[in-house]
């Protein structure tokens, strides 16, 4: 296996180098000098600041000089819009981020496997049908209206400073949550704060998430409830909760395990939309707004950060596949 | 195994659980406030390399500069850091300042011991130096370019070098005492004090800067009413009252206007600033959490954004609705600076130029556009519509917003006329003409509108939505013939406006236009250096119709921007001309939901 993991890192060296030279290509379309500058620049400020910026050295010299930093992992590279390290805004930005994905990709996947297997068994009856209806309709209406829609009604209207009915705030977050110190030290602040802040996020990307993925889930599951080990374990009396949760399950692990690691990489980069209305400062927010600001170094950083984590989730992922069906052999 | 009904019991019981756990955030008996940032807030909080309106906002907590704003008029100026306004006895060529005594920096540990020093006129100068220096890129030189004697040599001399040397001596620097101090200008620019009042010259530390270095924008060492508690960038601002700030007291009874004083402003007159032990900027990328969190009551006030404006105003009587008032809100607006405008790149073979037929096809164009209707369709009306380029509220602005000799549309007849006169008679044999803007908001809406306006007449334009940076380059490279753009006035003088149509300034500088009349020039030269008075108004007069003749844009519009205020709130008089004013502010707890 070790072997294995590592003829596909290396396979996959090209790949990264490749992804990296794409993106800084695109970002050099056009210049951002003209962004950065004062105003009544003059040609002496504008030449200065392209110096300054690096963008004077030959393309090739900025290419391998990012490569290279990021082989030693040296990330102490300044955003030309904030005048901090990249380090410092990756690390800052990822916690809270991941206060939003990890949870709702775990109960994403939990409660759609929980119905698309509840749909498959009891497939083309009622709860199968108004089920799926549901998960159609979820699917038709835009993530960004339920966002604002989530927000006024869940934040303003039913939430602590509203009638109280639910814990949730309008929007914000308190940094002390991506501290894993504070969750030790604190935890019923922590999961009350987690709850005000982070709560409403979470349902509604877990709500946006479900139409997909129970639907993609039941699909999965008709597959196998057509097979013959299914047959056979009614035929000998297996109870409809084992048969659900012991055979169908295990055997359709393959694809569930497909969804969920392609969803990884995405927990870092999170939701640009959410981060933005819910005012939570992490990865999706730094980004869009690097690439509005043409702020290079994080664009550049950020996107080098990402193609390792997706190049690393498809690795896992195979290697994943051997240990959860011993029919599989890694070569 | 418990039934449904119990398990949403336990739920319901664990989350009020955990809601009441919840920690207060500020001390009981402190007087707090939270303020919105409707943007992703400030870059950086060193006030020589700022340059955004957040910058600004947020270095105006921290820093302090000589002169300042008044809160009850901010078309005036005020000493805030001097004892009394600056003196010349030379018609302005060389100015005294007398430094205000007993103005301590913030404790730091880049000081002896950690405690803040007196501010004293090196202080003054070590800053105005920064905008010289180039590891700042000269972010901010363009305010002091060619004002102050000698300080362009001395600028020039450390061009590219690492060495930057504050101890140089300059010319136009003469430090008399601690207190006193004198600035001897190139020529008596009456914009200088107006440069003196903007937060890019606050007075800062040398100690905090050379400690601190790069790092100094995350440490911030002023004098002002606040000190940094936290800053994390794009989420929020936290800043704590300075305890040792320098006396500054609420304005004076009589200061405030009869509107001020039926809103209650003046009653905390005569006392100490600032009311706030903690205050809170906190940023918001879009409207709706900023108009819920107002509409809660968790934020003092709001700017009124565009989609909202119907739900707190009667959009035909303009006057805030009457349950907001129940409420106890309070609405305040402000006519803001602004020139709004499309221009032509006077060098362009197509648009540009000064022959009577070239006039005659921007006049056209100028003809054709209905500003009314894009300020009806695009800003709920809220828009002032004006001839030239100085804001309402300036001398040089035509009063009722309508020069003698007008070309604002519309007016298709002669637009047509104009047109024939160019020798494009109802378009034909004009090109399409590039117009450019930038791609964010509602531009592409807009874009749309005025193409539908020009095809009235025969004009064709091609429109070319670009990012901000692009739209900026090719403005500066002189390729965009005819393009969106606006200007917010730095200081409230005409002066500022017309100096984007001074030639020297042609791009990559303000005057984008790239527009040379050495007529104009001339009379710009001239009113460089004379105070406000009817003289210069009338030669800003004439300047102001040489343009709206030669129409080397498209314009005005100004906007107006409305406010909210929570009951909560006290002191509040909301104004974009400056940001010192959050030092007045107060709260009444008794009145918050």
């Amino acid at each position: 296996m070790w072997a294995y993991i590592v003829r596909r890192i290396l396979y996959n060296i090209p790949v990264y180098l490749g992804i990296l030279l794409f993106v800084m290509l695109a970002l050099r379309v056009n210049d951002p000098v003209y962004a950065y500058l004062g105003k009544s620049a003059d040609e002496q400020q504008i030449q200065q600041k392209r110096e300054n910026m690096g963008l004077d050295r030959p393309f090739y010299v900025q290419y391998f000089s990012f490569v290279g930093k990021l082989v030693t992992l040296d990330f102490s590279a300044r955003s030309w819009e904030q005048e901090r390290e990249v380090s410092d805004i990756i690390t800052n930005a990822v916690p809270a981020t991941a206060m939003i994905t990890v949870p709702s990709l775990f109960l994403t996947a939990a409660i759609s496997i929980t119905i698309g297997l509840t749909c498959s068994f009891f497939r083309g009856q009622r709860i199968d049908q108004t089920l799926m209806l549901l998960a159609v309709l979820g699917m038709s209406i835009s993530f960004l209206v339920y966002i604002i829609i989530g927000q006024y009604v869940g934040g303003f209207v039913l939430g602590s400073k509203g009638m109280g009915l639910l814990p949730f705030e309008v929007e914000g977050y308190d940094t002390q949550l991506s501290s894993i110190k504070y969750w030790l030290t604190s935890p019923g602040h922590a999961i009350s704060g987690w709850l005000k802040f982070c709560g409403l996020p979470v349902l509604i990307s877990v709500i946006v998430a479900m139409g997909y993925d129970t639907r993609f889930y039941r699909a999965v599951m008709v597959e196998e409830t057509g097979k013959d080990y299914i047959i056979t374990a009614r035929a000998k009396g297996a109870t409809s909760k084992k048969i659900m949760f012991v055979h169908m399950l295990k055997n359709a692990m393959i694809p569930i395990i497909t969804r969920v690691m392609i969803s990884l990489p995405f927990l870092i980069v999170g939701s640009i939309l959410l981060e933005v209305y819910f005012g939570i400062p992490g990865m999706g927010r730094a980004l869009i707004t690097a690439i509005n600001a043409k702020d290079f170094p994080v664009v550049e950083y950020m996107s080098a950060l990402f193609a390792a984590v997706v190049i690393g989730t498809v690795i896992l992922t195979d290697v994943l596949y051997a240990v959860v069906d011993p029919r599989v052999r890694l070569s | 195994m418990l039934r449904p009904t119990r398990i949403i019991g336990l739920i319901a019981s664990v989350f009020s659980m955990l809601v009441v756990a919840a920690p207060a955030s500020a001390q009981s008996g402190e007087k707090s406030a939270i303020l919105p940032i409707r943007t992703d807030g400030p870059k950086n909080l060193d006030p020589a390399k700022g340059s955004t309106t957040y910058d600004n906002m947020a270095c105006s907590q921290l820093y302090e500069t000589l002169l300042i704003s008044k809160y009850t008029d901010p078309m005036e100026m005020e000493p805030l850091l001097l004892t009394e306004m600056p003196t010349s006895e030379d018609g302005g060529l060389t100015w005294n300042f007398k430094l205000k005594p007993g103005v301590m920096f913030h404790d730091d540990e880049c000081f002896p011991g950690g405690k803040g020093r007196e501010m004293v006129a090196e202080d003054v100068l070590y800053s105005i130096r920064r905008l010289a220096d180039p590891r700042y890129e000269y972010e901010n030189w363009w305010l002091i370019d060619n004002t102050i004697l000698g300080f362009n040599d001395y600028k020039n001399k450390f061009v590219g070098s690492q060495n930057f040397s504050y101890d140089e001596p300059v010319e136009g620097f003469r430090i008399i005492n601690d207190h006193e101090f004198e600035i001897v200008l190139v020529e008596p620019v009456y914009r200088f004090l107006y440069v003196l009042s903007m937060f890019q010259t606050s007075v800062v530390p040398r100690e905090a800067v050379e400690m601190y270095g790069e790092d100094f924008s995350f440490n911030p060492v002023g004098t002002g009413p606040f000190l940094l508690e936290d800053f994390i960038p794009k989420k929020h601002l936290k800043l704590v009252r300075n305890p040792n700030y320098h006396e500054v007291l609420y304005p004076a009874e009589d200061e405030w206007t009869s509107e001020d004083r039926r809103n209650r402003l003046h009653r905390a007159a005569g006392q100490r600033v600032p009311f706030l032990d903690r205050l809170e900027f906190r940023m918001f990328v879009e409207d709706q959490p900023m108009w819920l969190r107002f509409s809660e009551g968790t934020i003092g006030y709001t700017e009124v954004p565009a989609e909202y404006y119907e739900q707190a105003f009667d959009p035909r009587t303009k006057r805030l609705k009457p349950e907001m008032r129940r409420s106890g809100v309070r609405d305040h607006s402000n006519a803001l600076l602004d020139f709004i405008f499309r221009g032509f790149n006077m060098e362009d073979p197509l648009v540009g130029g000064y022959s009577e037929e070239k006039k005659a096809l921007r006049q056209a164009i100028n003809l054709a556009i209905n500003l009314d209707e894009f300020s009806t369709t695009f800003y709920q009306g809220n828009t002032v519509q004006y001839d030239g380029p100085i804001p309402p509220g300036l001398d040089g602005h035509p009063e009722g917003g309508r020069a003698p000799v007008s070309y604002r549309g519309t007016n298709l007849e002669l637009a047509r006329q104009k047109l024939a006169k160019a020798g494009y008679p109802n378009g034909e044999g004009l090109p399409p003409i590039k117009f450019y803007t930038s791609g964010g908001g509602n531009n592409a809406e807009q874009v749309e509108l005025m193409k539908r306006q020009l095809a009235k007449v025969g004009i064709i334009i091609e429109p070319n939505l670009v990012d901000f940076s692009t739209l900026i380059e090719f403005i500066n490279n002189k390729k965009g013939p005819f393009f969106g753009f606006a200007w917010s006035s730095d200081y409230p003088d005409g002066e500022n406006n017309l100096a984007l149509f001074y030639g020297p300034n042609e791009s990559p500088g303000s005057n984008h236009y790239n527009y040379k009349r050495p007529e104009y020039d001339r009379m710009y030269e001239q009113i460089r250096t004379m105070t406000p008075g009817p003289e210069r108004t009338e030669i800003y007069v004439k300047m102001r119709d040489m343009l709206i003749e030669d129409a080397p844009f498209v314009g005005s519009m100004a906007r107006t921007r409305y406010y909210l205020i929570n009951p909560w709130l006290l002191n509040c008089k909301p104004t974009e001309r400056y940001y010192s004013w959050y030092k007045f502010l107060d709260v009444d707890d008794s009145k918050r939901p």
